[in-house]
């Protein structure tokens, strides 16, 4: 029946059908702007002292490459399972997760992979570099000498580490509480470093004159004894106080001071509070006095809010005036308001000078701390550099302070990174003299001079400033919207009562839910958007590598906004 | 078995049994019922086809013209504003030659905004290179859907399928659905002269330099040309097995006409009854049914028109600054004769008013009584109480 149709005619049919190759229409001449691959550095990096490489770190684990993302903290920072509990982590105030949900549980994602490495027994690579001659002692094992000798120790250098009591750890071991920070986990991170050029010698307490005669003996010194003692509050009857530090430090000894009942804790530091939580695990009734309010405190915020939560009583805006022993101790305190912002922090005056007595059975004072000896601190300003984390003193031999004695931030994290600053100082000094110390650091800084990369150091990546990612940098429409896994916490009653951890480790699945979340600011993630989004097919992706095809790429710059990252950038062509 | 349906629904009958593979649309009144029907059928597998969903007309049409140059049996439907905005696509499905069946309801555009009856935006595409065919009743909808799909498939073009608002589309009416099978036998599966094929890979629709272009246009117009002659054959081919057939034009009682009124669309149904009361009456008139605009029939329509005295045309459009269009066309396909008739042109039942018999019959009143036709249109039908608002 289609037979007459078939056979009706030719159709005229005449289009434009080419199957000459499209490539001859190099369209790579068009371009005015160029588009490359260059890696950004991500906020939550730039906000860590220590400046971990935090994107590629949750890269690596989310493709469960634990071990590369465990050695990747291990170039910046050598305690991944204390800094995943103590750690303020300001990483997660400036993550741009937070813009978009919640941001991210750097914290919890980095104590996961320290564990998963202490309880698996994980195999650093050797990434040292070969012996020199030189010899170095550290004073103090806290974390700012045992990062110093860690990262001495790969840039090649023998060194001595000596502290005055029977175990390392310095703060770690005395000043931080059980329930943060249990001394197993802190032992086995110690016993990890410690290798044939790096040896810790207990009980030797130094003194000054270690500094005079240690030319010869040591080719520099790097002075990180921390703060030892509680700042003097100078009111009558002080003498009567229970020093925090001590208390703190009797505490994790494993003796019981047997402080019971009411207990005025002075102060609005982290000392202040971890010596409140510790009063309620040992049944004690503590109430923190202190001058300014709650929100002025210098203690971290969440230590300050888990305090509350678990029953810690803030009298704010009371200084203390005097303290009587009659029954009890008696503290009178002068009542104080707030006055104004000066120097970035909130003055108070007294309040129509009003007083108070309040009635307790102990009183311990926690209102800061200072250096033990005051030969810890640098004496001269002759031939000193100063760094965000040391001082750098060229005597006979180099001396160098770091830790607490020098950090604007008394924290673990950042005196870490004093130790590595002082590593890296004593190599270019070494190498370079130090004339080219400033220089030197100059190349291998990130956003400021508070960042400086051991990695990019030991590889000699001179860093250029690629600048931060933020928020408004990326494409948020490739990410959906999702909850941060909380890790479990045991329960309150328990975590009160005694002193066991009051978080849980992720486990695998809940590490692999929140890893995911990560957005990895500033560096590829293999997602392919560039290539698959690339109008004139310019990206050629073969040996895992994607390279963009000039002869093609029409520099229309699609590929820099689908990168959800902000792991691409245009440039004007030359 | 015959069914009560809408007209839209005539034409998803139509369209899901010629199996076709890829509908992408965008909803607009009063076309949505034809897709809403499709994307039913899609949906609950009975069809095997893919409904894409897309964001405008431009976006619709650009997807069956990527289905369509994959090889692959395609459709879309759209109505006024819709079609203006798949303007510039329109010629690119007919430039690449590509087989794709729309549907399209007639409805005018605004402002004043207007859902109803109307010719404009379907003329207004005259140009593109698509086929246009204009429907009378369900069952004509029907047909002509099934038709289109061969119609475009053997001679390269696009096909529009056009259907009044509402008089048609909303419309029940009984329509004979034939069983898949017979359908088959109609329509056989769609085999592309040209497909996009990733193991071969070319380029359509490349740059085309001056030495090019011409020839390319020309093959056009060389098709539509024989497009008449395909359409008849096709449309012999259908009546063999549905006894159904509607020719290019009808002509009704036209043979010893004095008078012929010529119109498309439904406007013609109403026009039948007119003209035998009239008949009855002694009077001398026919009525030449238009279905196919473009292309345009001009010697089928010469032969019919040429012994008569006057021709009344009328549209439901009207090209501002001359008059209605489709009395153009009757003009200009008429002015080289020898003896030429008179042509008179009439406007009327513009966004969806009711083209009723009584216009119909002034309409052959006016015509009768005059003898010498205006170039302007006349306008029937006018309000009297609107036309005293104009300043």
């Amino acid at each position: 029946m289609n037979k007459r149709l078939d056979n009706y005619f030719d159709i005229p049919f005449y289009i434009p059908k080419s199957h000459v190759s499209t490539m001859q229409n190099k369209t790579g001449t068009w371009r005015f702007a160029r588009p490359i691959y260059q890696e950004k550095l991500a906020p939550c990096s730039t906000a860590c002292p220590a400046s971990e490489n935090i994107p590629k770190i949750e890269y690596y684990l989310s493709q469960g490459l634990i071990k590369n993302a465990w050695e990747t903290i291990l170039y910046e920072n050598p305690f991944p399972s204390i800094c995943g509990r103590v750690c303020f982590h300001n990483c997660e105030k400036e993550c741009n997760r937070g813009s978009f949900d919640e941001s991210l549980s750097v914290h919890n994602i980095e104590r996961f992979i320290g564990d998963k490495a202490l309880s698996e027994n994980f195999e650093q690579t050797d990434i040292k570099l070969p012996l020199n001659n030189k010899k170095i002692a550290i004073v103090g094992s806290g974390p700012a000498g045992l990062s110093a000798g860690y990262f001495l120790s790969i840039l090649g250098y023998n060194c001595h580490i000596f502290e005055q009591k029977n175990s390392p750890g310095g703060l770690l071991r005395w000043g931080i509480p059980e329930y943060r920070l249990p001394k197993d986990i802190l032992d086995k991170e110690i016993a990890r470093i410690e290798n044939d050029r790096l040896k810790i010698f207990l009980n030797q307490e130094v003194s000054k004159s270690f500094i005079n005669d240690a030319n010869g003996a040591y080719d520099a010194i790097f002075l990180a004894c921390g703060l030892g003692k509680t700042a003097k509050m100078n009111i009558t009857g002080e003498e009567m106080c229970i020093d925090g530090l001590k208390f703190l430090e009797k505490v994790s000894g494993g003796i019981n001071p047997e402080i019971k009942g009411n207990v005025a804790v002075i102060g609005g530091g982290n000392t202040a509070i971890d010596v409140s939580r510790v009063l309620l695990r040992l049944n004690a009734k503590p109430s923190i006095i202190y001058r300014r309010r709650k929100q002025d405190m210098p203690a971290f915020s969440y230590e300050v809010n888990m305090a509350c939560e678990e029953g810690v009583i803030i009298h704010e805006l009371l200084s203390p005036l005097s303290i009587n022993k009659e029954n009890k101790y008696v503290l009178e305190v002068l009542k104080m308001k707030i006055d104004g912002i000066s120097n970035g922090r909130m003055q108070v005056i007294s309040d129509e000078n009003q007083k108070q007595t309040l009635e307790f059975d102990h009183i311990i004072s926690a209102t800061g701390s200072k250096p033990l000896k005051d030969w810890y601190m640098p004496d001269d300003n002759r031939k000193m550099i100063n760094l965000s984390h040391i001082v750098f003193s060229n005597k006979d031999i180099p001396v160098l302070y770091g830790g607490d004695l020098t950090n604007q931030i008394l924290s673990v994290t950042d005196a870490i990174a004093s130790g590595k600053q002082a590593a890296i100082a004593l190599d270019i000094f070494f190498e370079n003299g130090f004339s080219n110390i400033l220089e030197t650091f100059e190349k291998y800084y990130g956003t400021d001079k508070s960042q400086v990369s051991m990695e990019a150091y030991l590889k000699k990546n001179e860093q250029k400033n690629t600048g931060i990612v933020f928020y408004k940098d990326l494409n948020v429409d490739y990410f959906e919207k999702q909850a941060r896994v909380n890790p479990k916490k045991i329960d309150k009653k328990e975590s009160i009562s005694s002193f066991k951890e009051i978080e849980q480790t992720y486990d695998d699945n809940e590490v692999l839910t929140e890893v995911i979340r990560c957005i990895n600011c500033g560096i590829c993630n293999q997602c392919d958007n560039c290539r698959i989004f690339c109008p004139e097919l310019a990206i050629d992706f073969t040996n895992n590598e994607r390279v963009i095809n000039y002869d093609y790429c029409k520099g229309c710059g699609i590929c820099i906004v689908e990168c959800p990252r902000n792991a691409m950038s245009l440039e004007e062509e030359k | 078995m015959k069914e009560v349906i809408e007209g839209s629904q005539a034409v998803s009958e139509a369209v899901r049994l010629a199996k076709t593979k890829v509908i992408a649309a965008y909803p607009i009144t009063p076309q949505s019922h034809i897709i809403e029907t499709l994307s039913e059928y899609c949906a609950e597998k009975i069809m095997d086809a893919r409904f894409i969903t897309v964001e405008s007309e431009h976006s619709a049409m650009a997807a069956v013209i990527g289905a369509s140059s994959t090889g692959v049996r395609s459709f879309t439907a759209s109505s006024s504003h819709g079609l203006a905005l798949m303007h510039e696509l329109l010629h690119w499905a007919s430039g690449a030659r590509l087989p794709i069946v729309m549907a399209e309801v007639n409805r005018a555009l605004g402002p004043g905004w207007n859902i109803w009856m109307d010719q404009t935006d379907s003329l207004a595409q005259r140009d593109t290179g698509w086929i246009q065919l204009y429907c009378e009743d369900a069952q004509e909808v029907f047909d002509t859907t099934l038709q289109a799909f061969k119609l475009a498939e053997m001679i390269n073009l696009p096909v529009m399928v056009i259907l009044d608002a509402f008089f048609l589309s909303h419309t029940y009416e009984p329509v004979d659905i034939p069983a898949q099978e017979i359908v088959d036998k109609f329509l056989p599966e769609y085999k592309p002269k040209v497909q996009l094929d990733t193991s071969n890979p070319f380029a359509l629709g490349q740059m085309t330099p001056p030495e090019f272009y011409m020839e390319m246009r020309y093959s056009i117009q060389m098709a539509m040309k024989k497009v008449i002659g395909l359409f008849e054959n096709i449309e012999n081919d259908f009546f063999e097995i549905f006894e159904r057939s509607y020719g290019t034009v009808e002509a009704v009682q036209c043979q010893d006409a004095e008078i012929i009124m010529v119109m498309p669309g439904t406007a013609a149904s109403t026009c039948r009854y007119v003209i035998q009361e009239l008949r009855d009456q002694n009077h001398k008139v026919g009525l030449l049914k238009l279905k196919m605009l473009r292309p345009f029939p001009t010697e089928i329509i010469q032969k019919i028109l040429a012994n008569t005295q006057k021709i009344a045309v009328l549209d439901r459009n009207c090209s501002f600054g001359l008059g209605g269009i489709f009395a153009q066309e009757i003009r200009a396909c008429l002015c080289n004769l020898d003896k030429a008739p008179l042509v008179f042109s009439y406007i009327s039942g513009l966004g969806g008013r009711d083209v009723t018999q009584s216009i119909l019959k002034e309409i052959y009143w006016l015509t009768k009584k005059n003898q010498n036709p205006k170039y302007e249109s006349i306008w029937v039908g006018l309000d009297k109480n609107n036309l005293s608002k104009i300043d």
